[in-house]
């Protein structure tokens, strides 16, 4: 940690403890309303950085990423359902279940040198099946869906994820957080040089004796296993889990939103993807509604209208861009 | 004894107070009262629900005019779901914090669930419009209340029509078959047919039951099995795009059933259906709650629908649009017994509710402890000229059941 907080310059510092210090002290002024976009703000920002260390770090294009996310909450709510296994024991199922699936999906993947946009359609194979196979699972509540009973009276159950709000945004902050920091560390470390290696030329990594097989495998297995653990989190925040949504594509595509127009690579790209994105839609909301546009999907419009400004003029992401306006140095990857 | 009377003491006192409170309060309550309750109408008038989003919504925009002929006072507030739990969720949260004093919605249940941890939180009460999942109301939420069947329901009444109408018709079925898609709503039809087929004592036997992808190009391959199987009656559960190439096919293969009824489930009588086909669309049968005709609101429903909207048939959407309606009815009514907009009255007014007076068919609106109105029936509607007509129950019924259909050849 020591070494990672000393690499950050100086004003980079001043920034990020001011912007902890907000966030911690936010809910004290914030409505239940705002509480519940900085929810999906973090959750997006964790899931996201999940991903961008399969395709930021180690280049692995996945489209199916929901599929981690859909597991680690059907299993972790499945045990709960049954046989009252808490989350805090559940996310390890979860977790473990999710790792699985990505290592068959990159055994076979990078066993068989499916690579690129052909990978990305074997994660979205996966997912795709595995809603079919969740449709048709009686145990899992099939199509029609698994319910996790809501007690307003067992709302004191922080340790069940049993809470309200307020226990999901500081739950969901620990999480973004932790994951910047395993991030930030995997980066410096070893493996982390070696993906940035298979990023840019496996040709060149391999060469180099680097084993680009088990640098992958290690790239899907911990971005799985993180993803399932925010399944697990936004699980348990809406008790109740669709396959059709859970393993929907449309869902993967959310997960990589924020990265992309983060900036992918880096450390912060991800955060501030999901800072821009979830109150850019939940603006446009407001602005349609307060501008009489009334018309549905004026939203949507205005929403992929700035997408695309932003990716025009921000090609590598809006960390990047705003690293260099306020003065940061290059301290990431 | 005047002397007694005037002198004053702690009890007088007492009581002089509450008689002042209650002539000062007297104008407060008559202006809670007159002042509209503020609902929050959460619909997915777009993404993939909008269709059916933004036909529940032509009935949201129609229904403070319509609630006000009958002494009832609603402000709407319409917001767009996008088909997405993460929306409705933040924005009923919004909503509430703008001062909605009910919410309606969501149209489909993933949405209701999520919406329906804000209201219980929040103690705001939820008047689900749409919604068949069971589990809805067995979450034990104090906060929400559904007038629309669940699965098991729309299964089971429909399987029940398919019996009636038999009867009705005299018509001798031997064997169906079941087919449907295999998307959400048609894999838990599937279950609940599974579950209740067997004992719903119907005089026929399911020889098979066949899911499609209702994404297909064609269902020629599905339709060349159901014809190999020759079944008296076809038993579907489709969307309207499915439907279509389902009919199609049928009438390209010469396959003529004796009938072809959904136990409950919409695509029969969407109006792209009515275009696509024709009078192919003609004698199509499908068992669901319906709005009743003869009712005097829903004569009321269709005369402020119809100019509203003058590209609709009310005849087609008064599935979506009259469930919505009867959704605000429900909170409309409570505000205007209970004279109090705040959460626990209000709820407690809306689960007391009687209404008899309403749209679709069926006896008075009223809830179970759960807060589900158990007492939804199904209609038996069938197509005829483009247009659903009820033939089931008879006492609402404005036409007789055509059974067996006539064949495909002839139609004009």
């Amino acid at each position: 940690m020591k070494d990672l907080w000393s690499a950050i310059p100086r004003r980079g510092r001043v920034i990020l403890l001011v912007a902890i210090t907000l966030l911690l002290a936010a809910p004290m002024v914030l409505d239940r309303y705002l509480i519940s976009i900085f929810v999906l703000i973090f959750y997006f920002a964790y899931v996201g950085q999940a991903w961008n260390l399969m395709m930021g770090f180690a280049g692995q294009l996945s489209l199916g990423h929901a599929l981690y996310a859909g597991l680690g909450g059907y299993v972790a709510a499945l045990l709960w359902f049954y046989f009252g296994i808490g989350p805090w024991l559940g996310v390890f199922a979860g977790v473990a279940v999710a790792a699985t699936f990505g290592a068959v999906i990159g055994w076979l993947g990078f066993r068989f040198g499916i690579e690129g946009v052909y990978f990305a359609l074997l994660t979205i194979a996966f997912a795709e099946f595995t809603r079919i196979a969740f449709d048709n699972m009686a145990f899992t509540g099939g199509a029609g869906g698994l319910f996790l009973l809501y007690d307003a009276q067992r709302s004191h159950e922080w340790w069940n994820l049993r809470g309200g709000p307020l226990l999901f945004y500081y739950l969901g902050l620990a999480l973004a957080a932790a994951a910047a920091i395993l991030t930030a560390r995997l980066a410096r470390s070893r493996i982390g040089f070696q993906w940035l290696a298979v990023r840019e030329d496996q040709q060149a990594a391999l060469a180099l004796g680097i084993n680009v097989f088990r640098v992958k495998m290690i790239a899907v297995l911990i971005s799985s296993g993180m993803t399932a653990i925010g399944g697990v989190l936004i699980a348990f925040y809406y008790n109740n889990l669709f396959p059709a949504q859970a393993f929907d594509i449309g869902r993967s595509i959310e997960i990589i939103l924020a990265p992309v127009i983060g900036g992918l690579g880096t450390i912060f790209g991800p955060i501030v993807g999901a800072f821009i994105l979830t109150p850019l839609g939940e603006g446009l909301i407001a602005l349609t509604v307060s501008l009489g546009v009334n018309v549905p999907g004026a939203k949507a419009v205005f929403y992929g209208l700035t997408l695309m400004a932003i990716i025009t003029l921000r090609p590598d992401g809006v960390w990047p861009w705003l690293k260099r306006l306020l003065g940061l140095t290059e301290t990431e990857s | 004894m005047t002397g007694i009377l005037m002198q004053p003491n702690r009890r007088r006192l007492l009581a002089g107070a509450v008689a002042s409170a209650a002539t000062l309060a007297a104008p407060a309550i008559g202006r809670a009262q007159s002042a509209a309750l503020k609902v929050a109408v959460v619909l997915p008038r777009s993404g993939y629900l909008a269709p059916a989003g933004q036909s529940c919504h032509r009935g949201a925009l129609i229904a403070p005019k319509v609630l006000a002929d009958h002494g009832y006072n609603v402000e709407l507030v319409h917001i767009d779901s996008e088909s997405n739990a993460d929306i409705a969720r933040t924005q009923t949260e919004r909503a509430i914090d703008d001062g909605a004093q009910a919410v309606v919605g969501a149209f489909d249940s993933g949405s209701s669930l999520a919406m329906a941890q804000v209201c219980e939180q929040r103690q705001v009460p939820l008047s689900v419009n749409i919604g068949a999942a069971p589990q809805l109301t067995e979450q034990g939420y104090k906060f929400l209340v559904r007038n629309f069947p669940t699965g098991g329901m729309l299964v089971s009444n429909g399987l029940s029509l398919i019996k009636s109408l038999l009867d009705v018709t005299k018509l001798d079925a031997r064997t169906a078959v079941f087919m449907h898609a295999n998307d959400t709503f048609g894999t838990a039809q599937r279950a609940a047919m599974d579950h209740l087929f067997p004992t719903a004592g119907l005089p026929f036997t399911l020889l098979d039951s066949i899911s499609y992808d209702p994404k297909a190009q064609d269902l020629s391959v599905e339709v060349t099995k159901v014809r190999s199987l020759n079944p008296d009656l076809l038993l579907v559960v489709t969307r309207a795009a499915d439907a279509i190439k389902l009919v199609r096919d049928m009438v390209r293969q010469r396959f003529e059933p004796k009938g072809i009824i959904s136990p409950g489930s919409p695509g029969l009588y969407d109006e792209e259906f009515y275009q696509a086909l024709g009078p192919l669309s003609d004698y199509m049968l499908y068992n669901l709650p319906w709005a009743n005709p003869k009712a005097q609101m829903t004569q009321a429903l269709e005369a402020a629908f119809t100019p509203a909207n003058p590209t609709f048939r009310f005849a087609v959407e008064c599935f979506n649009v009259g469930f919505t309606f009867e959704a605000l009815l429900v909170v409309a009514a409570a505000y205007k017994t209970a004279g109090s907009a705040t959460g626990v009255e209000l709820m407690q007014a809306v689960r007391e509710t009687k209404i008899a007076d309403h749209v679709m068919i069926g006896p008075p609106i009223q809830f179970d402890e759960k807060g589900q109105n158990v007492g939804i029936p199904s209609a038996a509607v069938q197509n005829r000229h483009k247009t659903p007509a009820v033939t089931l129950p008879v006492d609402v019924a404005t036409a007789m059941p055509v059974l067996p259909m006539p064949g495909w050849q002839g139609r004009t």
